[in-house]
């Protein structure tokens, strides 16, 4: 009766919580779609005029183009060098290596306003003033705790004698980390790809303190143009990378599993 | 794995390749962590006891901890994440266990429902909800459509719009390590207490709260680590009326030029997140 | 090629981890298609040879020759051997199909060749209706038969198997210890079996390695290990027997002359008087009654256990010595506990070791 009961209300707040995790997602989705300037609910017509608009904002081109740039290749040095490391401390041939976990994955819970405002000072003092290379090392320290995370909880379910097994069939060892641990880690790397991403896409308080007039990354520019003139504009984009981001879900769900990658993300 | 290292017996390794292997893995994401990090956090303690002289001074941090209002402020910055994780978590937890236990599309549509929010920018978000929250938002109307209020409620700009929205924004990051931990939990270990005369309570006190014990520290660490220091959400939600420590920094730093008064902000912010690691880390290890 | 030819010539083979030694000095030399097993306590280095042969674990100091071919140096992937891990290490992204053809795949043998090699390895562990089967929908018998069709696929100059059987239930254990006997008698392997368990050692190879502390005390043929123990470890690690420790009081011509509590006993052995041996014999030579000729001792019975064909008796010979006797089932008389009993041996199967050996 009562574990019943219990159930019941396990699933009564699952579906409630995935409704409102999407409301203001569909509010966003829905706003873009808005004939008029203000965001009146329920509509009253639908136009796409605001997905005309997006590359006319001022400022947005550059702005989209940095804020790719930087958490591209940021994620892409963090994927790297974090593997690398959640390899030496998984397998635990180092010394005081869950220390060292705890270091590399504790930025993620720093506040990122502060470490805005230690950066400043710090690239000031060091004289270190080029900005797209400073936000560059500053999206470093924003991703890399994403894959340390997760890679380190990955690679401590990864079965090491997959590797020696694969070296006896005749792999070197590099071909079996590519053929045997890559594919077991694929959830771990896209989760990892993908949470890194999105945290540097969409970092606001790191970045702002970093950034001069002439290269702002996008959510700063979004931020303003939200101060200086709210229309649907930004909802319209918004709604395109929501778009693209639910075709790689669906990819992912196809190639791993989303709860594949869900299960490592802890 | 420390386990084996440390029952293995005493002997005085010889520095072999694998160690050495080991070090040059680790390299490049300590230097980034050491370099890009630590330095700055240090310098900011430093700037912190400096006047705007350069010499030193722990004004600011009595001004910060020994005026009402700026205590006033710590204690909003403190409310905002013990609210929001409390709420998130009382959602997360039971949630998590039926996620664990759908199958199929149901499942994949629920998980995406955690993913998928990640993608659009906070800001955006937080302007979904002063939308919503309007007095003529949806949310207004709905109610007074159902005949449960009868003149719209005021939201926006309160605190309940500010808790709405920000538990709404870090609700996945509790969700998601939960989960982990859910769905890889054995049904058997339940099943074998039950069969040593365990009542569901029990069962759930004694086994599952405790193997769950891992998923829980982590987000909720997390999420009080990232509501506690959020800036966008009462930027956006509640504005100047419920100051907090990060919108305290952010001020000092771009509008009234103190650098020293927000760096002590800055650190007291720091400090609650380093309390929050250094009791999720100890409360994680595993018993002795 | 001859049958007899040494395989696998494995000498002088140390190595240490830190300051502990994990193998000593140790060699070993295989014939074409013989099974040998490694047999030994837990911690005693066997492991660590499967994997210094399987080139996972390069030896300190020693050579290792195989198929005429010195591969001390030589790494894993260039060795052609087949390894059987504990877990099975299979690989969870592929199917069963998928594993079996890992090692064709990466040699870059011809597809139709590897399409075939597959069938041919599945076929052959019967497993040829499940080559499409995820790896997690199968049985831990069937994950079995898939590391070993894995493993005989790339047709490997050996096959070594780290303790293949031990995670699966007694009956299906027993069942693939002769199944897997006759299959690698078919496809003429030669191949090193590690085991802590004594009776699968005995079914199951040509000969056995009975390892102690890094060392291999003894290797012989699993009946002659038996009859003739070369230590006091190899007798206690295999089967069961009767252990009375004394003094040696006379020797001449390998044998001697013990005096122990329950009386004087003649043994196998070279010592010089005085001594302290452990003599020994193993229970089925114990017969009830006195024998001229033969060693004697006399005590009261403290337990019977029928096991079927046989008994087991355990007698209390008095001043901590005890007597284990196995009695066949044909024998009519069986004595009860209490009963006051004298067995007699054979001269020639009783031992003496050195006493400071026992562990
Ligand atoms: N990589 C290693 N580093 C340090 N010590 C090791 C390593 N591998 C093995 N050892 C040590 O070497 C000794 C022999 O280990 P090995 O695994 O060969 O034993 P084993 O005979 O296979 O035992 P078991 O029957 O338990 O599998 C053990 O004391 C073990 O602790
Ligand atoms: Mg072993």
């Amino acid at each position: 009766m009562m574990t019943r009961a219990a159930i019941v209300v396990c699933w009564v707040l699952a579906i409630g919580l995935a409704l409102f995790l999407v409301l203001p997602l569909a509010v966003i989705a829905a706003a873009s779609f808005s004939p008029t300037p203000v965001f009146d609910l329920p509509l009253s017509g639908a136009s796409l005029r605001w997905y005309g608009r997006i590359g006319r904002l001022d400022g947005f081109w550059p702005s989209l183009f940095l804020s790719l740039q930087i958490a591209l290749l940021s994620t892409a040095l963090s994927l790297v060098a974090g593997t690398l490391a959640a390899i030496a401390i998984a397998r635990g041939k180092l010394p005081g290596a869950t220390a060292l976990g705890t270091l590399l994955v504790s930025p993620l819970m720093m506040p990122g306003l502060v470490l805005g405002i230690a950066l400043l000072q710090y690239f000031r003092m060091i004289g270190f003033t080029a900005t797209w290379s400073a936000l560059l090392v500053a999206h470093l320290v924003v991703t890399l705790p994403y894959v340390a995370r997760t890679m380190i909880a990955g690679l401590s379910r990864f079965d090491f004698t997959l590797i020696e097994a694969a070296r006896t069939l005749g792999c070197t060892y590099a071909g079996s980390v590519i053929r045997v641990m890559v594919p077991a880690l694929a959830p771990s790397f896209l989760i990892s790809g993908l949470f890194s991403l999105l945290a540097s896409f969409d970092n606001y308080p790191v970045s702002i303190f970093l950034t001069d007039v002439r290269s702002k990354t996008l959510p700063i520019r979004m931020l303003q143009y939200i101060e200086e003139a709210p229309d649907p504009t930004l909802a319209a984009l918004s709604t395109l990378i929501l778009a693209g981001t639910l075709v790689l879900l669906l990819i992912s769900d196809r190639l791993v599993g989303l709860h594949r990658m869900a299960g490592t993300a802890d | 794995m420390t386990e084996a290292v440390l029952s293995a017996p005493v002997v005085k390794p010889a520095p072999d390749r694998e160690r050495l292997a080991a070090l040059g893995f680790v390299a490049p994401s300590v230097l980034i962590i050491a370099v890009v990090f630590v330095l700055p956090l240090a310098l900011l303690l430093g700037v912190s006891v400096l006047d705007s002289k350069g010499g030193p001074t722990t004004a600011h941090y009595v001004r910060l901890l020994g005026t009402p209002y700026y205590l006033g402020v710590i204690w909003n910055s403190l409310r905002l994440g013990l609210l929001t994780t409390l709420i998130a978590f009382v959602i997360s937890y039971p949630a998590a266990f039926a996620l664990a236990r759908a199958r199929g599309p149901l499942r994949s549509a629920l998980l995406a429902t955690l993913f998928l929010p990640l993608a659009a920018s906070v800001i955006v978000k937080a302007f979904a909800w002063t939308i919503l929250l309007r007095s003529d938002g949806l949310i207004n109307t709905v109610l007074i459509a159902l005949g449960i209020i009868e003149d719209p409620i005021r939201m926006i700009f309160t605190q309940t719009a500010l808790i709405i929205g920000a538990v709404n924004i870090f609700l996945p990051f509790m969700v998601l390590p939960i989960y982990a931990v859910v769905a890889q939990l054995d049904g058997r270990y339940a099943e074998a207490a039950a069969t040593l005369g365990a009542s569901p309570a029990v069962v759930f006190l004694r086994v599952i709260l405790p193997l769950t014990l891992p998923g829980i520290i982590a987000g909720v660490a997390l999420v009080f680590s990232l509501s506690v220091s959020a800036y966008v959400v009462p930027t956006l939600l509640i504005g100047e009326k419920y100051p907090t420590l990060a919108t305290t920094i952010a001020k000092a730093y771009l509008l009234a030029r103190d650098p020293g008064f927000g760096a002590a902000a800055g650190v007291v912010l720091l400090a609650i997140a380093v309390v929050v690691v250094a009791l999720s880390t100890l409360l994680s290890r595993e018993p002795k | 090629m001859s049958e007899a030819a040494p395989h696998l010539v494995i000498s002088g083979v140390s190595k240490r981890y830190g300051a502990a030694t994990v193998l000593e000095r140790v060699d070993l030399t295989i014939r074409r298609g013989e099974l040998v097993t490694l047999l030994g306590p837990s911690g005693c280095g066997k492991t660590t040879l499967l994997r210094a042969i399987a080139g996972l674990a390069p030896p300190d100091t020693g050579t290792i020759a195989l198929a005429g071919r010195d591969v001390t140096h030589v790494p894993p992937h260039r060795r052609n051997v087949g390894v059987v891990f504990q877990n099975y290490a299979l690989f969870p992204h592929l199917t069963v199909a998928g594993n079996v053809a890992f090692g064709l795949k990466v040699r870059g043998t011809p597809k139709a060749e590897i399409d075939l090699a597959v069938r041919r390895a599945l076929a052959l562990v019967k497993l040829g209706h499940l080559g499409g089967r995820r790896i997690s929908a199968l049985s831990g018998g069937q994950q079995q038969r898939v590391a070993l069709a894995r493993a005989i696929a790339v047709e490997p100059d050996v096959l070594l198997f780290d303790e293949a059987l031990s995670a699966l239930d007694r009956k299906l254990r027993e069942e693939m210890q002769v199944e897997l006997r006759r299959l690698l008698q078919e496809v003429k392997a030669t191949a090193i079996f590690v085991t802590h368990d004594q009776d699968e050692a005995l079914t199951m190879s040509d000969r056995v390695a009975v390892m102690n502390k890094g060392r291999i005390e003894q290797l012989a043929a699993p009946r002659e290990l038996y009859a003739r123990p070369a230590s006091l470890f190899a007798l206690n690690f295999v089967g069961l027997s009767t252990r009375i420790a004394g003094q040696v009081v006379g020797a001449q011509d390998g044998m001697v002359e013990v005096v122990t509590p329950v009386g004087r006993l003649s043994a196998r052995g070279a010592f010089q008087p005085g001594a302290s041996v452990i003599v020994a014999t193993r229970p089925e030579q114990l017969r009830l009654g006195a024998d001229a000729g033969a060693n004697s001792a006399a005590g009261r019975v403290r337990s019977v256990v029928f096991q079927g064909s046989r008994t087991l008796v355990d007698v209390d010979a008095g001043a901590g010595a005890s007597l284990l006797a196995e009695l066949s089932g044909r024998e009519a008389e069986v004595p009860r506990v209490h009963d006051e009993v004298r067995f007699a041996w054979p001269v020639a199967e009783t031992f003496a070791f050195a006493a400071e050996a026992a562990p």
